[in-house]
């Protein structure tokens, strides 16, 4: 990795993309610089081995990379992140390497970006409701496979070249593969069409839906998968997630501890007020629990385990935990935090969207009760409150006939 | 839970902490909430589990080989202090074994020269000695100074009275820091309990019953100048940072083990227990509950790993990841115990074996004795702030 390195130990930074941070959210648009210098840092290529053109880092480094990118710019990493990352990894896992080597090419060269697109514009928790298919063409369709659906409040969308995309199969007579597909769909075509969702953070970060209406893939870009086979490799984007939200409230936190320093009030710099120290001091905790466990989430990975429940609480922890303290570092500025355009006003709108992103936290709480032995959800109508004698106000002191009197 | 306590530690063998937590499951546990109810303390039970050729060893972990200890790391230390929590379900019985083995004997191990660590170190790694310290001589001079020293012709003098002194009663001799009188600066001790002037008080604090407390009274206390432990009038950079530390991280160790255990409790709760008619492991709440459980269990045990690990090193652990390591799990713990309270079957204090009441009472210990908030934040700031 050819990106700057301080002593042995020491994350590589990216000091361009972080001094465009702040123009990158007011602009929403990720400059071209940035993918030239994500693109020349090697940082595409880190998350996947030599054989299909990454440079194979382990655990620790990859993580220590996708802080550092997402410590500079949590817009740009997401982006970058989800297409080299996460699409790269669908493919690799899920393509054939011979087929999609010019789709992984593209990925890790930084030529092409990719969506992940799942979550349609219903209820995103619920796979249930998911309506986008995949089915045969017609006999004019040269043997190939058309798309037909909206994907909806996805990472890149806007601006992507290609989108993993997860569909329904419609399954022929005889057909008892799974219900589900990955297709690596093509998104510079006609039937493809673009929109953006203006939002509270991330704004630098391409975000929107896609409406593909009879879109065409090929029989090799169309993989079925069965659906619980598919939650693995959205661990994946559990990790980035988690990931970028410990950057951002190391962010958050090196911001306050600057300001602590500099500004002064009652004649003394904030920082010796025990107040704002005790702040500082809840925050590092934090966020070095969350950081170790990111840690030790991708070395247990890198080793082949799936340590998915423990990705599962990290990304609850890791994504809360910067809610709170991008919250006391916009304290700790007073109403500068506030100002619109101050940095921890903008990491405190993108610590917002880690909560939700990849799936919201109590869903996942949900799946961490499942994995400690407790059973699968079971949904009950919320109706038995009232058979259980609280379901209603009480008499009062004066009994029976006094309430019927005020009535 | 199946998750790992940390990388690599994987595998057919069972883990050390494994380990000591059975053998505390089954030398221990029977007798906790007797113990606990009755303030007792059992000499015969800390033999036990000192016992490193019938039992874990858990009296001189840290103890060089060469001088009869275990020679362990102290990761795996800190691996079998959890594994005593969880397996005992006795947070004071975890704190007296830590005091002995990790505050009371690292020092010696460090600063201790030839003749005192060949004296006391392979007698308090076989049990045969206990050593003691006052929990309030873990937070540095946080607290108003309780002992001073001065120069006589024979040696040293020293005078004052310690309270919160843990495993008192039984000592063979105390860790104590003293203030110099005239010239300043504070300097460390060895001092047996047989010198003239050493008087010890038992004492029964509400919380860690089943430790055994005392209060040391010295009384002009003479004690040779080879009582001295490190450089004299050099506590404030070697015995106390390093006492603190140790606190920070070892005594804190077991509770990862009782969190754990609160959490497994509570999950065989949430499956028996019912509740609106239907099991309240169905609940979705009581689900979110648990999650978050098991969570802090695994966030404090990476926080505890990495300041255990700075001690295997070589280099200096940080003062900053020790103080966020406490601070961070016992609040974990109050997490942990308020949530398993809140799933008990029938509510809290109608049966079980006491676990939730008594980490309920020792949990507020934890995040006080040796330095509470008021020290650890200040100890995590100024080392953000660069100030302090
Ligand atoms: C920054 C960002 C980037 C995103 N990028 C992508 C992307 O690249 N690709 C993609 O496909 N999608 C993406 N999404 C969409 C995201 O995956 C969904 O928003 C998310 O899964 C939640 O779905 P929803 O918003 O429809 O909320 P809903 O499913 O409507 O949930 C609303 C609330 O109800 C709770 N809830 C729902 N069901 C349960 C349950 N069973 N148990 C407990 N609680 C429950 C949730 O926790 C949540 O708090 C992105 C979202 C964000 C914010």
């Amino acid at each position: 990795m050819n990106v700057q390195r301080h002593g042995t130990d020491a994350a590589p930074s990216f000091p361009g993309i972080a001094g465009r941070a702040a123009d990158t959210d007011a602009a929403a648009r990720i400059p071209a610089q940035n993918w030239k210098e994500i693109t020349d840092s090697g940082y595409l290529r880190l998350f996947h081995p030599r054989k299909i053109g990454g440079t194979g880092a382990d655990g620790p480094a990859q993580v220590a990379a996708m802080e550092a990118l997402a410590r500079a710019c949590p817009s740009t990493y997401w982006s970058a992140t989800v297409s080299a990352l996460l699409c790269a990894n669908l493919i690799s896992t899920y393509g054939d390497h011979d087929t999609h080597a010019r789709l992984l090419d593209g990925l890790l060269s930084g030529r092409l970006l990719a969506a992940f697109a799942v979550v349609e514009t219903s209820a995103g928790s619920d796979a249930g409701t998911y309506r986008t298919t995949v089915r045969r063409a017609g006999p004019s369709g040269g043997g190939g496979f058309v798309v037909n659906g909206e994907k909806s409040r996805i990472t890149n969308a806007p601006d992507a070249d290609l989108a993993v995309t997860l569909a329904r199969r419609e399954k022929g007579p005889g057909d008892d593969g799974p219900d589900w597909c990955l297709a690596f769909v093509d998104l510079r075509q006609p039937g493809v069409h673009r929109y953006e969702i203006p939002r509270m953070g991330l704004r630098g970060m391409p975000w929107g839906g896609l409406v593909l209406t009879d879109v065409q893939v090929a029989e090799t870009d169309v993989v079925p998968v069965p659906l619980d086979e598919l939650s693995e490799g959205m661990t994946w984007g559990w990790l980035l997630v988690s990931v970028a939200a410990v950057a951002i409230a190391e962010s958050a936190l090196a911001a306050s501890v600057r300001h602590a320093r500099d500004r002064v009030s009652f004649g003394r710099p904030l920082a010796h007020m025990e107040g704002v120290q005790a702040q500082i001091a809840e925050s590092r905790a934090q966020i070095d629990a969350a950081r170790l466990l990111a840690r030790r989430a991708a070395v247990e990975r890198a080793a082949g385990r799936s340590a998915r429940t423990l990705i599962a609480m990290l990304k609850i922890y890791a994504t809360e935990m910067a809610v709170e303290v991008t919250a006391r570092a916009v304290q700790i500025h007073g109403a500068g935090g506030v100002t619109e355009g101050h940095e921890v006003a903008r990491l405190y709108r993108d610590a917002q969207m880690n909560v939700i992103g990849a799936f919201a936290s109590n869903r996942l709480r949900e799946q961490v009760a499942e994995a400690m032995g407790l059973g699968p959800a079971v949904y009950r109508a919320f109706d038995w409150l009232r058979p259980s004698g609280l379901g209603q106000d009480p008499v009062g002191l004066g009994g029976l006939s006094q309430q019927a009197e005020a009535a | 839970m199946v998750f790992p306590h940390s990388p690599g530690e994987l595998g057919a063998e069972p883990t050390p902490d494994e380990q000591v937590r059975e053998f505390a499951d089954r030398v221990a546990r029977p007798t906790t909430a007797d113990r606990d109810r009755a303030r007792r303390w059992d000499p015969a039970l800390f033999a036990e589990l000192a016992g490193a050729r019938t039992g874990p060893g858990l009296a001189g972990p840290l103890v060089p080989r060469h001088l009869g200890g275990g020679g362990l790391s102290a990761v795996r230390t800190c691996a079998l202090l959890q594994g005593l929590g969880e397996g005992a379900r006795d947070p004071g019985l975890a704190l007296a074994t830590a005091v002995h083995a990790v505050l009371a004997t690292v020092p010696l191990r460090v600063f201790g020269t030839a003749r005192q660590q060949q004296r006391y170190l392979p007698r308090m790694a076989s049990g045969q000695w206990r050593g003691a310290l006052s929990l309030h001589q873990t937070q540095g001079a946080a607290l108003a100074p309780a002992v001073t020293v001065r120069s006589a012709a024979d040696g040293r003098v020293l005078n004052g009275e310690l309270e919160l002194v843990a495993g008192a009663p039984e000592a063979h001799h105390f860790l104590i820091v003293a203030d110099e009188l005239g010239g300043g600066g504070r300097t460390a001790f060895v001092v047996d309990r047989a010198t003239a002037g050493v008087r010890v008080t038992q004492t029964r604090p509400e919380a860690m019953r089943t430790c055994s407390w005392g209060r040391l009274t010295l009384d002009d206390c003479h004690v040779p100048d080879d009582a001295v432990l490190g450089t004299p009038r050099g506590a404030a950079t070697e015995v106390e940072p390093l006492l603190a530390a140790l606190n920070w991280v070892f005594c804190s160790a077991p509770w990862l083990g009782v969190m754990r255990a609160l959490t497994r409790d509570a999950v065989d709760h949430a499956r028996e227990h019912r509740l609106f008619g239907r099991p309240l492991s169905h609940a979705q709440s009581a689900r979110l509950t648990l999650a978050d459980m098991a969570t802090r269990c695994e966030l404090a045990a990476v926080l505890l790993h990495r300041a255990a690990e700075q001690f295997d090193s070589g280099g200096r652990p940080s003062q900053r990841d020790a103080a966020s390591a406490r601070l961070f799990t016992a609040r974990a713990a109050r997490t942990v115990i308020e949530g398993a309270a809140g799933l008990a079957p029938a509510g809290v204090l109608t049966g079980g074996d006491g676990l939730i009441e008594r980490a309920h009472r020792d949990a507020l210990f934890l995040a006080t004795a040796g330095g509470g908030d008021e020290v650890l934040r200040p100890v995590i700031a100024a080392s953000e702030l660069e100030l302090g």
